[in-house]
């Protein structure tokens, strides 16, 4: 119960840090914006469903990294020592996760009303999309929190960010953009439910991983 | 004995095994096949005279006992009236289709069968195709001539014949076991890791990055040799299989660790940061290797309906070279890590030295 308040509490402290300081949300929004008016431009024409597809998860995927890479450096060191004697640990790298799900739930799904705008929407069920853009954004989320924590430990951070994140989500990437092609009708939805669980899995397996691995993390 | 082997015996083990495959592999022949034949297709009651290429065959020599059938089923075969000899790899075998074939197909695919007593019995499935433009089985009397019976066994040590593979097939003890063994070593890897992290012993960490390191040599050869392969037998090196995308995925992941190492300046904290990141990559590579290769069309066996290891790929003169092949690699692939720990040992020790 202690961690499930103290949770609650973290998540709050995000959302109003991420309020107070909007440089950052705002300059997600304008990448995905200006990434999407890259690629409009530079098709200059509706894109085909599988196309389309593709193109929504690369702009996703590199919206997620640019706004999760903050994570554990946005703050200074002290500080964040000062909250892991306070809380949990493990509540601040749930409330993370939590945080950047949502963040990421966010980004997507402006990402699929304004690329759809001006790209041609190909989704045939929407509800089903954005059900699929929920599974990829709690996927993301718990990858790219791991990572950027192990990426606060150095220097370099965004550019390790991208070096370890990228190969490890590719098995989601791949049964997302699965997954959505069935949204848009493009194939068959039978045996749909056996791509949501193994996305699932995945997603609980490397959630567990992540919650043992974490105290070795954070301790300097 | 049981300590010299568990000490220093294993490396040698692991030598002589990759020795016995290297040689074994290289050194035993091909069982005899049939790698070409003309026509392909015949109508009924043509009399066909098939020209027969032979693989590591010896026609001439067994000259004299040589027997060919064509044969439909089991018990269905037509015996050839006629076998002309050319040199040892290349025979005519004449054959005389009768007019009505105890078929209800308009088509009827015929496998050649080739027999002497120095190369054995040799199949070539869907060798003759026979058209009929009458279809009344029950009208047929059957008469095939001598009946396919007291067929050689050929020589005992060989390799399988197979059509597309050939002697490429001998690959399965290089790019498999490389393989196998770069998995096991990477398993090995992830075990240290653990158990650094456990007891944070500083050895534990460099056997870690040093089990890595040969796991991603192990898996690069594993990666070309099977390229070469894939380009005598696929037509091209790289066709987008998605076991080979997912091959270069992991090796990425796994060079991706070497960047971590490097970036990070303080000893205990590298050790522990590229240890957790070690078992977060290799449960996230789960998926990635066992998992989704199963869910897509492959053109490897196993996938996509190719016959898998283990049933028809594998028979007992090759399990004979092909599990040999897997222990040795996997010892070799222990002891060049324990010699790159050593050296790593052996370097820090210098640093603090100085």
């Amino acid at each position: 119960m202690k961690t499930a308040r103290e949770i609650w509490y973290l998540l709050q402290k995000e959302l109003v840090l991420e309020w107070r300081q909007r440089y950052a949300l705002s300059g997600i929004l304008l990448y995905v914006l200006s990434t999407i008016f890259i690629v409009y431009s530079g098709f200059q024409q509706k894109l085909a469903a599988p196309l389309w597809n593709v193109v929504f998860w690369i702009i996703m995927l590199f919206a997620s990294v640019n706004a999760v890479v903050k994570s554990f450096v946005q703050e200074s060191g002290y500080r964040q020592l000062y909250y892991y004697t306070l809380v949990n640990p493990l509540a601040l790298l749930m409330a993370k996760v939590l945080y950047n799900t949502l963040l990421l739930l966010f980004i997507g799904l402006l990402t699929l009303i304004v690329f759809g705008m001006v790209a041609g929407n190909p989704v045939e069920q929407v509800g089903m999309f954005a059900g699929i853009i929920g599974l990829g954004s709690l996927g993301f989320g718990i990858i790219f929190t791991f990572i950027s924590a192990i990426a606060a430990r150095t220097r370099h951070s965004a550019t390790l960010m991208a070096i370890l994140s990228f190969p490890l989500v590719i098995p989601v990437l791949m049964e997302l953009i699965k997954l959505s092609l069935t949204a848009m009708g493009f194939t068959e939805s039978t045996g749909i439910e056996k791509d949501v669980m193994i996305l699932l899995g995945i997603d609980l397996m490397l959630m567990g991983l992540a919650m043992v691995l974490f105290p070795f993390l954070w301790r300097d | 004995m049981m300590h010299w082997l568990r000490t220093q015996g294993w490396k040698y083990l692991g030598l002589v095994l990759v020795l016995y495959s290297i040689v074994m592999g290289m050194v035993v022949p091909l069982h005899s096949g049939i790698s070409a034949r003309t026509p392909l297709s015949a109508d009924a009651g043509d009399t066909v005279a098939m020209h027969v290429e032979g693989y590591n065959t010896h026609f001439a020599q067994a000259q004299e006992e040589l027997r060919a059938w064509l044969m439909l089923d089991d018990s269905l075969t037509l015996a050839a009236s006629r076998i002309a000899v050319q040199d040892d790899r290349h025979l005519v075998a004449t054959f005389v289709l009768p007019p009505l074939l105890p078929t209800e197909k308009q088509v009827a695919n015929f496998t050649l069968v080739i027999d002497n007593p120095i190369d054995g019995v040799t199949l070539l499935p869907e060798a003759l195709f026979v058209r009929q433009d009458t279809v009344a089985p029950q009208a047929v009397v059957w008469q095939g001539g001598p009946e396919m019976a007291r067929l050689h066994k050929g020589p005992a040590l060989t390799f399988p014949f197979r059509n597309i593979l050939r002697e490429t097939i001998r690959n399965t003890y290089f790019h498999v076991p490389m393989w196998f063994a770069m998995i096991l070593v990477f398993i090995g890897s992830v075990v240290y890791s653990i158990r650094y992290l456990r007891r944070q012993q500083p050895t534990d960490d460099a056997y870690a990055a040093a089990l890595t390191t040969t796991g991603i040599v192990l898996g690069m050869l594993g990666l070309f040799t099977g390229m070469i392969w894939a380009n005598y037998t696929w037509g091209r090196p790289w066709s987008g299989d998605i076991k080979q995308n997912m091959t270069a995925i992991a090796l990425l992941v796994y060079l991706a660790y070497f960047v971590l190492r490097y970036s990070l300046e303080d000893r205990e904290v590298r050790a522990r940061v590229s240890a957790a990141y070690n078992v977060f990559a290799f449960a996230a590579l789960i998926p990635l290797i066992f998992v989704i290769p199963r869910l897509t069309d492959s053109l490897h066996p196993g996938n996509g309906g190719n016959p898998a290891i283990g049933s028809e790929d594998l028979d007992n003169t090759m399990r004979l070279v092909f599990y040999p092949a897997v222990i040795g690699w996997t010892l070799i692939g222990y002891w060049i890590s324990q010699l790159l720990w050593r050296i790593n040992r052996l370097e820090e020790r210098l640093l603090d030295e100085e």
